[in-house]
Parts: structure tokens; sequence; C-alpha cells
């Protein structure tokens, strides 16, 4: 095995122009973590957090504040197939068909003879459960086989690291838990670096090596959690006696997060409403000079 | 039974609907004209716009006609397709070119192409090229913009995921952007064709020896209202079967997007 595929975030912000010139939105603040070769690491926060913001960072698709993103010891900038990327929002390409979507990073990686496209494509569908469906075009996917597709298209690009924006987070909680074992068996099938974004507890522990426990804006780390359940994982773990130990753990970190965010939430109504006395302010000076 | 709310008409019941349309206006129009409720000189009766059309065809040269009205329309869409599809997609791509490109775009879409007919016989005279210069500016610049809108409207997430699997900013307009846009840029072109025949009507009437605007105008010189609508009809007849051609061609191109 090699070391490649190690992720080093390093006191990373980002704050983003809210339009009132003194103040920006800060969305991540002082953010560090390791992410080790071959390693799944969950990141689990409240919605809004920031959780989406580090994981576009990471992917070169943002451009931090302050701090940097290393992979492999090189400092990331702009986005590239080292960095796989799957979205929360299908991204299929409805104009290509399954396998043609496969297909379109393989024309990026020069090891890779043209000759052998198909048979590499063919390899990543059967691997995400997408057999016989090759041929068939992204609207006649279920919401889940285009997610399925999506994974096997940014594994086809061999990236050193996958990046997945809460993959999962418009299925039914069937397809979820059936793509969530797919996915933990390709992961140990191609050895692959995980960075994993989700506010789904359950999710987030059934999948991890790690968790990283993120707080309510702006994101900063919580907390560190390494789960110890055996691997490969079944789905019966999930409502054994270990499981539930640690998901009432996390779930104290989580609710506190989560009555944080109500009350940023609140705070960021009233600052809405008071803008009205400057607004009299300004028309009653604007007024004084006609009378 | 077929008039819920947004409820799918079958094959049968289309045709049933749209034929019923197409016999009715035969019958009102009959009952006014054979029925001598209206002059039939200002509404001549089915069997006379029949027979003129036979004549026009067998006598007058009408295929002639309608082959240079069509070649002026079909040189003039595809030349400012094939300009106004790349600039439109370059505007959306690259906000410079936007920014140089829209204000003048903006200029001329809103200019009534009848004014220009003076000019563009100053320019290039009365030939062929004044007719085409008039119906590629009655389109180009709708077009453009309506290209550059719909590359505007393209998801970016399907960019962003082609630039983490590897793709160049070259590649990201080819191999996204223009496939994502087709099915759209087709249905402008459809929309715009219809345009293009519009403005063929004004190229034609100033200053032509040829084509359908052509035998209009003579007919209106020579008060023969048949020939009128017997020009006015074949109009309408190529557009339904160009617009059919469109259809038909829509749902082999991107017949991806059904489900």
């Amino acid at each position: 095995m090699t070391d490649k595929g190690t992720l080093r975030v390093e006191a990373l912000s980002k704050i983003f122009d809210s339009g009132s010139a003194d103040k920006g939105i800060v969305a991540v603040q002082d953010l560090s973590f390791n992410v080790q070769s071959g390693e799944f690491i969950v990141l689990l926060g409240p919605s809004g957090c920031g959780k989406t913001t580090l994981l576009r960072i990471c992917a070169g698709l943002e451009e931090p504040t302050a701090g940097r993103v290393l992979l492999d010891r090189q400092t990331v900038s702009g986005p590239s197939r080292n960095r796989g990327m799957v979205f929360q929002q299908y991204t299929s390409f409805p104009w290509l068909t399954v396998i043609e979507n496969v297909k379109f990073g393989l024309k990026y990686r020069p090891e890779v003879n043209q000759r052998h496209w198909n048979e590499i494509a063919r390899h990543f569908i059967s691997l995400v459960g997408l057999d016989g469906f090759e041929d068939s075009y992204v609207s006649q996917l279920s919401g889940g086989m285009q997610q399925r597709l999506a994974i096997a298209r940014t594994l086809a690009a061999d990236p050193e690291i996958l990046l997945m924006d809460e993959p999962f987070g418009s299925l039914d909680t069937q397809n979820r838990e059936f793509l969530q074992l797919q996915l933990l068996d390709a992961q140990q099938a191609e050895n692959k670096t995980i960075v994993f974004v989700t506010h789904d507890v359950e999710e987030a522990i059934f999948l991890a090596d790690r968790l990283l426990i993120l707080t309510a804006r702006p994101a900063r780390l919580k907390t560190e959690i390494k789960i110890y359940l055996p691997k490969p994982r079944t789905l019966e773990l999930k409502t054994g006696p270990e499981f539930l130990k640690i998901k009432r753990e996390v779930l104290t970190y989580t609710r506190e997060e989560a009555a944080k965010t109500d009350q940023l939430w609140r705070r960021q109504k009233k600052n809405e409403a008071t803008p009205l006395r400057d607004e009299r302010k300004f028309s009653l000076r604007r007024h004084k000079p006609k009378s | 039974m077929a008039f819920g709310f947004k409820q799918q008409l079958g094959r049968g019941q289309y045709l049933l609907f749209s034929g019923t349309s197409f016999v009715l206006v035969l019958v009102v129009w009959s009952i006014l004209s054979y029925g001598r409720f209206i002059d039939p000189f200002f509404l001549p009766t089915p069997s006379t716009i029949v027979g003129t059309t036979i004549e026009l065809f067998s006598q007058h040269n009408l295929v002639g006609d309608i082959w240079a009205s069509v070649y002026r329309v079909m040189v003039a869409f595809l030349l400012s397709a094939a300009i106004a599809i790349p600039l439109g997609v370059l505007m959306s791509a690259f906000g410079p070119i936007a920014a140089l490109s829209e204000p003048p775009i903006d200029f001329v879409r809103y200019l009534p192409v009848p004014a220009l007919v003076p000019l563009t016989i100053l320019w290039v005279g009365i030939g062929e090229e004044s007719k085409i210069l008039l119906l590629f500016i009655g389109t180009f610049f709708q077009l453009v913009l309506l290209v550059m809108d719909d590359a505007n409207n393209v998801r970016k997430e399907y960019y962003e995921v082609a630039y983490t699997l590897g793709a160049n900013t070259k590649d990201v307009i080819t191999r996204v952007l223009v496939p994502a846009i087709m099915p759209n840029v087709y249905d402008d072109l459809r929309v715009t064709l219809g345009w293009c025949w519009t403005y063929l009507l004004i190229g034609e009437i100033v200053a032509a020896s040829t084509g359908i605007g052509h035998l209009i105008q003579e007919a209106q010189r020579f008060a023969k209202p048949e020939v009128v609508m017997s020009g006015v009809l074949i109009i309408g007849v190529i557009g339904i079967i160009s617009d059919y051609g469109f259809k038909v061609g829509g749902k082999l191109l991107f017949g991806y997007r059904r489900s």
C-alpha cells in the first residue's frame, strides 16, 4: 500500500462577503485535521454549518480565505482529477448513456489506453451494481441509480481521494442503506481515501473510520470520535448495543450544536428586522431641505 | 375524458381535435364565400384558391418562386445559426465577450427590420445579398441572445463535476456546456426559423423578381386576391412542414430526455 491519498487541512478559514462592508459571513473558522491514506472520514455537522464549503475548498472549487489544503504534501489550488467530488445534486450528464458518463473522465488519464476504456467503465459500472444499464440514459435511472453512477464515474477517473457532499441526502431510507453498504464495498475494493459530509448521525457512524463533529456556523472542530466497529460493516450493526452507545455519545454533541444553530437563526432574523429604523432616519434627512 | 387539467392526449385524440380545427376553418370559409356573405373579390372560395394554386404551379413557375424563397431563408438561417451559436456560447462562458457584444446586439435587436430595408439596399444592392442580409439581421440578433441565455441556465454542478474529473476549460465548454444546451438551442432554431419567414416577405416585397413575397406583391398590384391568398397558404404549408420536420428531428436527436 502506498501513502497516496493523504489530506491535510491546515488552519482553514473561509469568510464570504455578505454585501455589507464590515461583516462577512464566516463559514469555516480555523479548522485543521488530517486524513490518512485509505481512511474513511465523515464530517458531521448541522445543516448550513459550512461543511459543504469546507469540502468545496478541498476540491478546489472555492478559495480559502486563510489556511491551506494539502494533498500528498502538495498545496491544492483549483480543481483536479486527483480529488474526485460526488455532489448532493444529481450531476450525471443526461445527454450521455451510463457507460459514456463513466468514460467521461478516462480521457484525462494519460496512462490508460483508449482500447481499455470500455473494459474499465464496465468494471466500475458493475462495482456499483449498474450492470445491464450500460446503454441507458440518465432519464431512465432512479435517484439512487444516478448517485451510484456518479460514484462509478468519479472512481473511474482514479482520484487519490473522494470528496462526497451528502450524496445520499435525497434518497429514501432503504435506498440510502443499500448505497452505504455499496460505498463501503467499493472503498474496500478500490482502497480509496474518502471524506464524506453528512448531517445524518446514523449514516456518519455506520460509514466512518473516524468521525469529525463540526460546530454550528462557523464550522470548527468540536470533537473527534474514532469508530471501532468491525469491518466489513453490516446493517445489523445499526441496531447493536455498540452502535447505540456511540450514537448516544454523538447525539449529545450534535444536539448542543443544533440548539446553537437555532439561536443563530433567531439572532439573524432579529438583525434583519432592525434596519427599518435607519431607513426612517435616512428619509427624514432627505426631506429636510425641501421644507 | 380529455379535458382534465394538463391531461395528455392520445395520438387519436390529438388527430381528432387538430382535424376538427382544420375542418372548422374550412366550413366557416365555405359558408362565407359560397353563401356570398362576403364579396368573392375580398374572399375567394376554396375551390378558386385550389384552382389558382394549380394554375400557378403549371403556368407561372411557382416551384421556382418557392425555391427562391426557401433558398434565401436557408442561407440566412444557417448563416445566423453558424455565427450565433458559437458566439452565444462564448458570451456565456467569458464575461468580457458578453460585455463587449451585448450592447450592440441589444441595440440592433430592437430595430424594426423593415426600417433597415433602405440601408441594406444601399449597402449591398438589390440582389440576393440584400434579402439574405435582411433575414440575417432579423434572426441573428435574437438567436444569439437566446443561446447565451440557455448557456447561462446550465447547472454549474455540471461544470464543477467535469473539472474535478480532470477536464480543462476548453473541454468543459465542448463536452459539457455545448451538449447540455443543444436541446434548447434546437428549440430556439425552431422558433427563429418562423421569424425568418416573416422577414422574408419584407425582403421580397421590396425589389425582388422571384420568391413568394414577390408573387404576393405582384398579385396585390394587379388586384388578384386569390393569388395573394394562395401565396399566403403556401407559406403556411411550408411552415407546417418545416416545423413538423423539426419536431421529428428533435425526437430523434434528443430522445434521451424522455424517461
